[in-house]
């Protein structure tokens, strides 16, 4: 335990060692031009923090490396950011106090409740473009959230690549059936409904919706609905860990062959860490490389040696990690395109240039050329857990949603 | 009507409501001997959990052993924050006292992230995987084993304060401090037995349902929807605690299988609203008349 304490300690040492260096490097090139601020509301308490620590990480490791890399257009960039506890009020106020005594053209959002809540200032303000920790559907609304987007395939677009791919499963030419458990939030929510057409368009039946309170002790009636309907699959939702391992563990135990499936923030290695045999077979939808797959490019090899250099005995980065590095390497993208056209870094100017991305490439993070759609990355690759290797491996190719 | 689905998720919902008796015992037992309405005994369920985590996982001792020295742990822990937090606010307000113990709630869940971060975490498995049927039914065994195991303690406990002299003076005080005081009886020393019990119920309770469950930081949240319970069988009745629980178990879980999940809440809360107007002291709890 003391170990453990030890080496928390060193970790945020180190932690703080990148900040304060990042702090000291950035007056030395601003001498030549000005800091572009990369800001950030980070729940590094609270409970997203066990996502929010590793998407800091992500966000500083990223602000290293382009500064080493000669920051922006020759700008170096400076990461702000304050801890909110995962609280909207909290997220608020830390917004007003970077972006007022900062000028900050993007910003990570760490809900969709705080994202929901600062749009309407946001789009007054015209100043930043927002991105975040959240993959809602309602934020690729381009009329309500213009200055908006999700660094991937929304979770309706996530449910898309799931069904696309469950229906390609079929035998003697029938299409699976599939059940939904979800949490009773609004993330849990989100793409029920978009799901279920989508499933129906694609001709696959959903057998059975359960819904599980927030916090939920024991789920085992549910599990017992289920095994009366016998889904081909079960696609969780709005999860991080439990419930998914007690439908996984009693199903099996009851003899169903059912195959089992999650979205974004259901599919890092936490649940092989802490599952272990039990969560072989697991799939996950996931838009970027694994931190330890086998998948290579430029991008994917500067994040891992950039990994490794800031904290050695980190091992395996989570997909938080990633998920901040990608979100970051957006706005380099967006702020780069936008001062290349010799425009003004307005959220108008850089929500144009989102938009003009198209058939790019991530240098591996995402294993095909993306393009985005609607404020979003609709692509995503199917991923299986080997219990025994203790890694996820793809079992399709990339889909890219249309 | 599928019988044998209403038989099954019935027996679920049952097994799961001895497991809020259990943590409602530990919310009762305090309240009844101190008048201390603890809102940290959820955090203290969550700290015997990750006790049990350190001992079973990290230092991967046998579960058998890590699981008495993590309740036991729970207990002591619940008699420090008596002995060093709660005392020393002795006839200051209720409002008080009951500020103090959200503050020992936020404290731990502190100590807790400090120590064992905030990521979800599993307890090591110790309880047998055979899927257990009473007939045809299907029971999950985790549930199935941790209500024998959390029976087995309520079994106890009752005796315990049935025929021991510790039993008797917990109850004596609980009854009227001042003649508990009179006749001997040192009442400190019980008010601290009250918080040792209390905790050791909840942490019992804590590790079980973080058997089924998991666990994280925010795991304590549990002991506040278990205040439904206590509520519903009267704050300072441990019978009403026990039946409560059980009822509470059922009726969530049917309301949830038949409903929908997100009729869970609100089918536990109709009902405490409903005990609220007509016994707003509970089912079984004191009515106490204050004659002016």
């Amino acid at each position: 335990m003391f170990k453990s304490i030890l080496s928390k300690v060193r970790r945020f040492a180190g932690i703080s060692t990148i900040a304060a260096s990042l702090v000291a490097a950035a007056p030395a090139m601003a001498q030549d031009k000005d800091s572009i601020v990369f800001g950030g509301s980070i729940p590094l308490s609270g409970v997203f923090a066990f996502a929010g620590v590793h998407i800091h990480a992500g966000l500083t490791d990223y602000t290293s490396w382009i500064n080493s890399e000669g920051g922006i257009n020759g700008h170096p960039v400076k990461y702000v950011m304050e801890d909110t506890g995962y609280e909207v009020d909290r997220s608020v106020a830390a917004f007003k106090k970077i972006t007022g005594s900062n000028t900050v053209p993007v910003y990570y959002g760490d809900s969709t409740g705080f994202m929901k809540t600062i749009a309407s200032e946001l789009n007054s303000r015209g100043t930043t473009l927002m991105s975040g920790a959240s993959f809602a559907t309602a934020l690729t609304d381009n009329e309500q959230y213009p200055y908006q987007f999700v660094p991937g395939p929304n979770y309706s677009q996530m449910f898309g690549i799931i069904l696309e791919y469950i229906a390609t499963q079929g035998k003697d030419g029938e299409k699976p059936t599939v059940a939904f458990v979800y949490s009773d939030t609004e993330f849990g929510k989100d793409p029920i409904e978009n799901g279920k057409a989508k499933a129906a368009e694609m001709g696959i039946e959903v057998v059975e919706e359960i819904v599980t309170k927030p916090g939920s002790v024991d789920v085992s009636a549910e599990i017992l609905k289920l095994r009366r309907v016998r889904p081909d699959f079960v696609v969780f939702h709005g999860y991080v860990l439990s419930p998914i391992n007690e439908f996984m563990v009693q199903m099996r135990q009851m003899g169903l062959d059912t195959q089992f499936m999650g979205t974004f923030w259901s599919s890092d290695k936490l649940i092989i860490n802490k599952m272990g045999a039990d969560a072989d077979g697991y799939m996950g939808v996931m838009p970027y490389n694994y931190y330890d797959s086998a998948e290579g490019g430029p991008m994917l090899d500067a994040l891992r040696a950039t990994a490794e250099k800031s904290d050695p005995d980190a091992g395996y980065r989570p997909t938080g990690y990633m998920q901040g590095w990608f979100n970051a390497m957006v706005w380099t993208e967006v702020i780069k395109r936008t001062m290349d056209a010799g425009k003004e870094l307005t959220a108008e100017n850089m929500a144009e240039s989102l938009a003009s991305i198209k058939d790019w490439d991530t240098g591996g993070i995402i294993g095909i050329p993306v393009t985005v759609q609607d404020m979003s990355f609709p692509v995503g690759r199917i991923w299986r857990v080997n219990a025994k290797e203790a890694r996820y491996e793809p079992v399709s190719d990339w889909i890219h949603l249309d | 009507m599928d019988w044998l689905f209403f038989g099954e998720i019935s027996l679920a919902g049952l097994a799961m409501g001895g497991l809020y008796a259990l943590i409602g015992l530990g919310f009762v037992i305090i309240y009844k001997a101190t008048r201390v309405i603890n809102f940290a005994i959820g955090e203290i369920m969550m700290f015997a959990a990750y006790l049990f985590l350190a001992f079973a996982g990290g230092m991967e001792m046998s579960p058998w052993v890590a699981l008495p020295l993590a309740v036991l742990g729970g207990s002591v822990l619940g008699g420090v924050i008596e002995k060093v937090m709660i005392r020393p606010m002795l006839g200051e307000s209720s409002i008080s006292v009951v500020m103090v113990t959200i503050g020992i709630a936020s404290i731990l869940v502190g100590v807790v992230e400090m120590i064992w971060g905030a990521d979800p975490q599993l307890l090591p498995g110790f309880l047998p995987r055979k899927p257990v049927f009473i007939g045809e039914m299907y029971l999950a065994p985790k549930i199935a084993y941790g209500f024998l195991i959390g029976a087995a303690m309520l079994i106890v406990y009752l005796l315990y304060f049935r025929f021991s002299r510790g039993g008797v003076a917990l109850r004596a005080t609980a009854s009227d401090q001042a003649a508990a005081y009179s006749m001997g009886i040192n009442v400190r020393r019980v008010f601290n037995l009250a918080w040792v019990f209390g905790s050791l119920a909840a942490s019992l309770a804590g590790v079980l349902v973080a058997a089924t469950g998991g666990l994280s930081p925010q795991f304590g949240a549990i002991g506040l929807s278990v205040l439904v319970v206590v509520i519903v069988g009267g704050l300072d009745s441990i019978v009403g605690a026990l039946i409560a629980g059980v009822f509470i178990g059922w009726l969530e879980t049917v309301a949830g299988a038949y409903l929908g999940g997100e009729y869970r809440m609100p089918a536990t809360f109709a009902v405490l609203a409903v005990i609220l107007v007509f016994r707003p002291y509970g089912l079984f709890g004191t009515h106490e008349i204050e004659r002016v």
